[in-house]
């Protein structure tokens, strides 16, 4: 009963915000948004939390008033982790008068997105997504990504990593779109540091066991293992094949093993396990974050929400700063964004587009935590000098 | 669909078949100009959905033909829609081809890989012929993943559109409009095939082959030829829609959609057009329609319909619509039951 | 050398988990030559039950597998009453509950997703996980997680369990019977309905069982039925339908290619990934019937 009913009260909850949110005042009054967002899909675990925190920032801004005197108005689409269903969505929401899109479903169902934003000329955006491709596969000037890359994700980890001097190390991946992406990226930037990557492996979604392909990573004798799957059930075959193959190798996993369902999937295998996180605890900005979440929803935030909530601002800011609901006027402002305060991210990170980038995340803004026992410790290094 | 009556008047002789054939073909005309029509009327969401749902109509026509007609159970269809996409793709923008011979090279590929998948199954019966055309689908897939570059791997390809065709570029409305055309296109030549001797000798076939086979129906010469130009269609099919969104990725051409295929004719009423035709836009529409009532588990409600078809009503939707006309087919479409 | 000793005990938990899947196909398809692909579906309804059961109410291990092994029956039973005795009795085409059954799938992956979300859900191990050797064995041991050979020892005993029933029980018998001649059987007055029932019933246990017994390892998650099908039904084909123990022998088969394959082949991990499809292809043009004949029929 207790998952079901958490989750239907979940939906609840969001179709009540969406419902709040819809126009008591006259249609023209609002200003929508559009989100696309995974509630079924193999995404859900990761979107919904993203759209919480979204929702949540939107019910503030417009306790405090809204943006330009106007209040935000949420139309929450579900596009079922299908990348063609997420296009098809994007241009229902461009129809329905939206100035902007967020994005929070997979990777390849905002690239798909894409198509939409670029032909009809409306901001898009994720705040979550880390492909880092996504801002660079397709010349959109329309779409802007805060998620943090991959690219930043393993140059934090190796700066964490530097005083070890390592020379061979190992990769371990999924087979989905997102963790090969990571994969090719975290190769990258190992082999541009001069460390050999000795074996890169690969634990398809399906797998009973990911024995084989620890074996072979053994055999190989790297001196550190990075993990950059995004699939909970595989990533956790690779950390029991760990503990039963008796390997002692330091690991290093991208972000994905900071979301907190490895803490009951995975429990009894994190011990000394170091990930890169887009999520200081210790931040007054988070403290204050989690404190409001609890006191509005009874909820625990964890980092998932931040990037929701942070996504919510960015976007609401740029409008702000574009004085209209113009969708040109908005792009200029978005694009123009330096410095933006962040929740999510190292003490002091704050959001900037660097000149003909539209990839905000501050490279220098994540942290490496280690799991103590099962639970998520403190930020131990920060950034990627 | 007129273009059923149509064709049953054309067979008649000499001058009656020529004012049949004349008739037949403004019908065609007409049925192209209406559905293209519509599509500029449309604002650009439901012009998408209009598009998607043209191409789940083709693609549920072919497989009817191959399901419902000739009794072959597939879970390859889906594959060659996705062979037919990428290798347009493909040939385009990596081999820089022009665009009729990465259409014909596309077409060919289809042929090729159906074939080589059809000629060893011939002997395979029933639900081994589907496990050995899931595998086939899967190992597409696996494919896909490898393919580094060539099919940009679990990403797939993006960042591309449709080269200028005679100089104009075709996009929104206009290339609904092509869409338009390769839908009927299939349906007409699925309608010809099943009118003639070989459309009877696949219904044979399916019937009972070893009688089909006394009657002088070379079995596994036809299996193979619906399976090739069924999974052709599928492909052609497939090329369109690549320039629908302007990106081709493996989750596009999974599994799930097999079986959604499978579901839209059974519940249409497999064995008939009308019936695929059916299938497709009912099952394709009711997720948007039942999303603001029941959520989004609409798969649940499918399996639920699916199941409620194979057991009550056989004939699928289309025998419902029969019973209530009162109408009775002889010798047309044997469904499952 | 370690390594491959350890394969060997990793490939054959898995094996057997292919065999417990490729088992219950066996146990309907014989009797009723019913395909039944939602066998995976039935895993997962294993593995959720295994999840309620024991992480969430928390029962005592023995006692959860025994409410388990109820839940499976029931639903193995529910499952064939739905979908294939009323078209069985209709006289339906061969294909008609194969393709209802293909509805009960869907049926069963949406309505564990509505239920439990899609969240993986996890299963507790019955002992604790620990790392056990059996050794010295040409200069190594034969290592590999304690789960493993939980796999391997109760894959053995519902192995035995099945093959006595065929060949040393009446029912097993009637199982024979009506495989090798419905009509005949019938006749002979068996009671063909209450075959296909038990058949049913212990296909569901199986298929749950594996389930159970994989889902400590990969949790329970609402995807994890269609994988398992497809590779217990490979299994099935390798191994031959006509026998039980074909069952386990292409289980195994499949997995030792699997993962020597990702072990020692020099191809790029991705298309390993290939070799149970290849195989499927493979055996069902060259040798549909699988490695092991089926028995003649005795006089």
């Amino acid at each position: 009963m207790t998952q079901a009913g958490f989750a239907f009260a979940r939906l609840l909850a969001c179709a009540a915000a969406a419902v709040a949110f819809a126009a008591p005042a006259a249609a023209q009054e609002t200003i929508k948004i559009g989100v696309i967002t995974d509630r079924v899909g193999v995404a859900k675990p990761y979107a919904e939390p993203v759209t919480d925190g979204l929702v949540f920032a939107a019910k503030e801004i417009n306790a405090k008033g809204g943006v330009l005197g106007r209040k935000i108005e949420l139309l929450i689409e579900d596009d079922q982790g299908k990348p063609d269903v997420s296009a098809t969505l994007a241009r229902k929401l461009v129809d329905a008068g939206v100035v902007f899109i967020q994005s929070l479903s997979l990777t390849t169902a905002t690239q798909q997105a894409q198509t939409v934003s670029l032909e009809t000329k409306t901001p898009h955006m994720t705040p979550s997504n880390s492909g880092d491709t996504l801002t660079t596969q397709i010349q959109n000037p329309y779409f802007w990504q805060t998620g943090p890359l991959g690219s930043i994700q393993i140059a934090t980890l190796m700066s964490y990593a530097r005083a070890r001097n390592y020379k061979k190390v190992a990769v371990i991946t999924d087979n989905s779109d997102l963790g090969q992406l990571i994969a090719k990226f975290f190769r990258g930037g190992l082999e541009k540091a001069g460390i050999e990557v000795v074996t890169e492996e690969v634990v398809p979604r399906g797998a009973t066991s990911a024995e084989p392909q620890m074996q072979k990573i053994r055999a190989a004798k790297p001196e550190a293992l990075f993990m950059a799957g995004v699939m909970t059930p595989e990533n956790v075959l690779v950390l029991k094949a760990y503990r039963q193959l008796g390997l002692k190798t330091p690991i290093f996993a991208s972000y994905n093993l900071s979301v907190p369902q490895y803490m009951t999937a995975g429990k009894g295998f994190l011990n000394g396990l170091a990930f890169v996180d887009a999520y200081d605890p210790d931040k007054p900005e988070i403290r204050k974050f989690t404190a409001a979440y609890k006191k509005d929803t009874g909820k625990e935030a964890y980092n998932l929400h931040g990037y929701g909530y942070d996504g919510m601002y960015l976007m609401a800011d740029a409008i702000r700063r574009a004085g209209s609901t113009d969708k040109e006027k908005i792009r200029e402002a978005m694009q123009a964004t330096r410095n933006f305060p962040a929740i999510m991210g190292a003490k002091g990170m704050t959001y900037t587009f660097p000149e003909g980038k539209r990839s905000g995340f501050d490279p220098q803004g994540m942290v490496v935590r280690i799991y103590e026992k099962d639970k998520q410790g403190k930020a131990v290094h920060v950034g990627a000098k | 669909m007129s273009g059923d009556a149509s064709v049953l008047r054309a067979s008649g002789s000499g001058e009656q078949a020529g004012r049949g054939v004349w008739a037949g073909l403004a019908l065609w005309l007409l049925a192209a100009m209406l559905l293209s029509g519509v599509a500029f009327f449309l604002s650009s969401y439901y012009n998408d959905v209009y598009r998607k749902l043209l191409l789940w109509v083709a693609l549920a026509l072919s497989y009817n033909f191959l399901f419902g007609i000739s009794g072959q159970i597939a879970f390859s269809h889906f594959a060659f829609y996705g062979i037919g996409a990428y290798s347009v793709v493909i040939l385009l923008f990596q081999a820089n081809l022009p665009l009729p011979l990465a259409i014909v090279l596309g077409v060919l590929l289809c042929v090729v890989l159906a074939l080589v998948v059809a000629i060893p199954s011939t002997r395979l019966e029933g639900f081994y012929l589907g496990l050995a055309t899931l595998a086939f689908a899967q190992l597409f897939l696996v494919v896909l993943n490898e393919g580094g570059s060539v099919t940009g791997g679990a990403g797939g390809l993006a960042n591309y559109r449709l080269p200028p065709v005679f100089g104009m570029h075709l996009t929104g409305p206009w290339y609904t409009v092509v869409i338009v055309v390769v839908t009927l296109a299939t349906f007409a030549i699925l309608l010809r095939l099943d009118r003639s001797w070989f459309g009877r000798a696949c219904r044979a076939i399916q019937d009972n082959e070893v009688a089909a086979a006394a009657m002088g129906v070379n079995v596994a010469r036809t299996k193979i030829i619906v399976f090739t130009v069924t999974s052709a269609l599928a492909g052609i099919a497939g090329m369109v829609y690549a320039f629908v969104d302007n990106t081709v990725n493996p989750p596009i051409f999974g599994l799930e959609n097999a079986f959604l295929i499978l579901f839209m004719v059974i519940v249409g009423g497999s064995g008939r057009h009308a019936g695929a035709i059916i299938g497709a836009v009912l099952l394709y529409l009711l997720p948007f329609v039942l999303s603001p009532l029941i959520g989004h588990h609409h798969a649940l409600v499918f399996g639920v319909v699916m199941l409620g078809v194979i057991l009550f009503q056989p004939k699928g939707l289309i025998g419902i619509y029969d019973s209530l006309r009162g109408r009775r087919r002889a010798a047309a479409g044997k469904a499952p039951g | 050398m370690q390594d491959f000793l350890e394969l060997i005990v990793g490939a054959s938990a898995t094996g057997c988990i292919y065999g417990l899947v490729a088992l219950s196909f066996l146990l309907m398809t014989r009797p009723t030559g019913v395909i039944n692909f939602a066998v995976g579906e039935w895993a997962m309804v294993g593995a959720f039950a295994g999840f309620l059961f024991l992480s969430e109410w928390e029962w005592p291990y023995p006692l959860g597998v025994a409410a388990i092994v109820l839940v499976l029956l029931a639903t193995g039973w529910a499952t064939e009453r739905i979908a294939v005795r009323p078209l069985v009795e209709r006289g339906a085409p061969e294909l008609a509950p194969i393709l209802a059954l293909l509805g009960m799938l869907v049926i069963f992956r949406e309505s564990i997703s509505l239920w439990f979300g899609p969240d993986p859900h996890p299963v507790p191990y019955p002992f604790e996980f620990a790392r056990v050797e059996i050794g010295p064995l040409f200069g190594a041991s034969l290592a590999g997680s304690n789960q493993s050979f939980v796999i391997i020892a109760s894959t053995l005993v519902i192995f035995f369990l099945a093959w006595w029933f065929f060949e040393r029980t009446l029912w097993g018998k009637c199982f024979e019977a009506v495989a090798i001649n419905r009509r005949g059987a019938a006749l002979m007055g068996i009671n063909l309905s209450r075959v296909t029932s038990l058949s049913f019933a212990a296909g569901a246990v199986v298929a749950g069982l594996g389930g159970l017994l994989v889902a400590p390892n990969i949790s329970a998650h609402y995807l994890m039925g269609i994988p398992l099908a497809i590779q217990g039904f490979t299994a099935l084909v390798v191994g031959g339908p006509g026998r039980v123990e074909g069952a386990l022998l292409g289980g195994l088969l499949l997995a030792f290619a699997e993962q020597l394959t990702v072990r020692y082949a020099p191809v790029p991990p991705g298309y390993a990934f290939g070799v149970p499809l290849i195989l499927l292809i493979v055996f069902l043009l060259v040798r549909p019937t699988g490695l092991l004949k089926a028995r003649e029929a005795r006089v």
